[in-house]
């Protein structure tokens, strides 16, 4: 089934990828286009270690979708670029596709369009309580996956951290900023520590929590840092980071005591939350796509992911609100799906369809 | 010489918020050869926890019948199961393993009467959705208490 016009889709990380792997195996033609200039999405940006909840190595799963996109013939990528505007309707959009480099512009012809931008970490910057930014060794989560990555987990000056502290829902649940849940920063977080642990055996964590969302399976994870790893709770949130000069002094409350507390550490790690990046706020205004009250893009139905507010446009992953990385590649298979479903009805005569 | 007031800290104003633990009333205190005995050397020790403490729960993890304390996630099932509970507020054997887990010294020290109180019925144990056996646990912290005679 060949269809005339290729089909695009926007954003190059793990639902985008698996929509293009899907299609031209398929044998449909593919147009991806990726703002950045690699692919892989934010696993590779910021260089995850492993994806919970099985702790499976990252490249395992990104790299032979990474691979087959970019070996395919009938995948075509456009790297650093954008789609500026999209008219026309179900199987046959007019797309403008600008070069962020040389700000070349390409118009092009494409029957359905798949919608994969993806999210951006809270920027910690934006609540002033953590110092995010302004106090050495108080990092967010995406930057010690890269340390883990590395395998060496260290301090500014170079020494590695004796005690270090997990801020839950930093930027999430918080009407002051993001009021909803990120969903899997609890998971990581926790997925962190035990990796944290396997690197620095002396060090003692904590994890200051409001609530820990370890949904599903990933409960195990949970389960496996408390009783093998023996990483402590504290239910309670954090109201200022001190820096002595030479420790962080993190005052909160052990909501569970009842009581302040103000204690020393050498490191503080913010699960910093999701949200909609520029790229989605771009896609949104250039494709006329609803948004709802957190800014992710709506769907047409509540529940159904992957059908936008406009037919022939389809959704996938975590533009469309915060997952994680598993349930972003099973988007962008349904989304897939959802193209396939809607050339081949235009492939019929139109009294038949 | 002054003598020492009934209760502890007595002249202090609206004492009730304070809690006997925190309130350090040395019989002679001399600073710099000044008898500071009495009311002045009277000290109120502040409630912020100032550190994770964990010898003591090491303790109790080491001792046969709390070796389960570490998997304990707070969710309070022992206590809603718990008799004695139901009778005495201050008897609370979630709350007990949190102290002891992180090591509050002095909110144990507050308890220290009340974790006897435990009948050793067995129906947290039953309950406990992690296998902490929260009676067991009840029976080590009061034999690590009873080590440090507190």
């Amino acid at each position: 089934m060949r269809t005339e016009n290729p089909v695009l889709i926007i954003g190059g990380g793990p639902a985008g990828l698996r929509a293009a792997v899907d299609l031209s195996e398929m044998g449909i033609e593919v147009i991806l286009v990726e703002k950045r200039n690699e692919l892989g999405g934010a696993p590779v940006r910021w260089k995850y270690k492993t994806l919970a909840p099985m702790m499976r190595p990252t490249e395992e799963v990104m790299n032979p979708l990474i691979e087959h996109v970019e070996k395919s013939e009938l995948v075509k990528v456009y790297k650093n670029s954008i789609v500026e505007e999209a008219k026309g309707n179900a199987g046959n959009f007019v797309i403008r596709i600008k070069n962020g480099l040389d700000n070349r512009v390409e118009s092009l012809n494409v029957s359905a369009i798949i919608v994969a931008t993806g999210f951006e970490h809270f920027d910690a910057r934006i609540d002033p309580r953590y110092g995010y930014g302004k106090n050495p060794n108080v990092i967010g989560i995406h930057e010690l996956e890269a340390m883990l990555k590395s395998g060496r987990v260290v301090k500014h000056d170079g020494q590695p951290p004796e005690r270090i502290a997990f801020i839950f829902c930093v930027g999430s649940r918080d009407r002051a900023t993001n009021p909803w849940c990120c969903t899997v920063c609890c998971g990581v977080s926790i997925k962190q520590a035990i990796e944290l642990k396997e690197i620095l055996p002396d060090s003692q964590i904590y994890m200051i929590y409001m609530d820990v969302r370890t949904f599903g399976l990933w409960e195990k994870l949970y389960w496996k840092s408390m009783e093998e790893y023996g990483i402590n709770y504290i239910r309670g949130r954090v109201s200022e980071i001190y820096y002595t000069g030479e420790k962080l002094l993190v005052k909160g409350e052990d909501t569970l005591v009842r009581g302040p507390f103000e204690v020393l550490f050498d490191m503080v790690v913010l699960a910093v939350g999701m949200e909609p990046g520029q790229g989605t706020k771009q896609v949104a205004k250039a494709l006329d796509l609803a948004i709802n009250e957190f800014g992710f893009l709506e769907p047409k139905h509540p529940n159904i992911h992957h059908d936008s507010s406009k037919e022939g446009i389809f959704l996938a992953g975590a533009c469309v609100a915060p997952m994680s990385v598993e349930e972003a590649i099973a988007e962008g298979s349904a989304a897939a799906m959802q193209v396939v479903k809607l050339l081949h009805r235009l492939a019929k005569p139109i009294e038949a369809r | 010489m002054s003598k020492k007031s009934k209760k502890k800290g007595a002249f202090i104003i609206e004492r009730e918020y304070i809690d006997d633990q925190r309130i350090i009333e040395p019989e002679h205190l001399k600073l710099e050869e000044v008898d500071m005995s009495g009311r002045w050397g009277v000290l109120v020790l502040p409630r912020t926890i100032e550190e994770f403490n964990h010898s003591l729960y090491e303790e109790i993890k080491n001792h046969p019948r709390g070796r389960n304390i570490h998997k304990c996630w707070q969710c309070g099932n022992c206590t809603a199961a718990c008799p004695v509970a139901e009778e005495n507020p201050l008897f609370n054997p979630r709350y007990f393993i949190h102290i002891v887990k992180m090591g509050y010294k002095l909110e144990l020290e507050k308890f220290k009467d009340y974790i006897y109180l435990c009948g050793s019925c067995g129906r947290c144990s039953e309950v406990c959705p992690k296998g902490v056996d929260p009676s067991g646990v009840m029976e080590a912290i009061g034999t690590v208490l009873r080590r440090y005679k507190l």
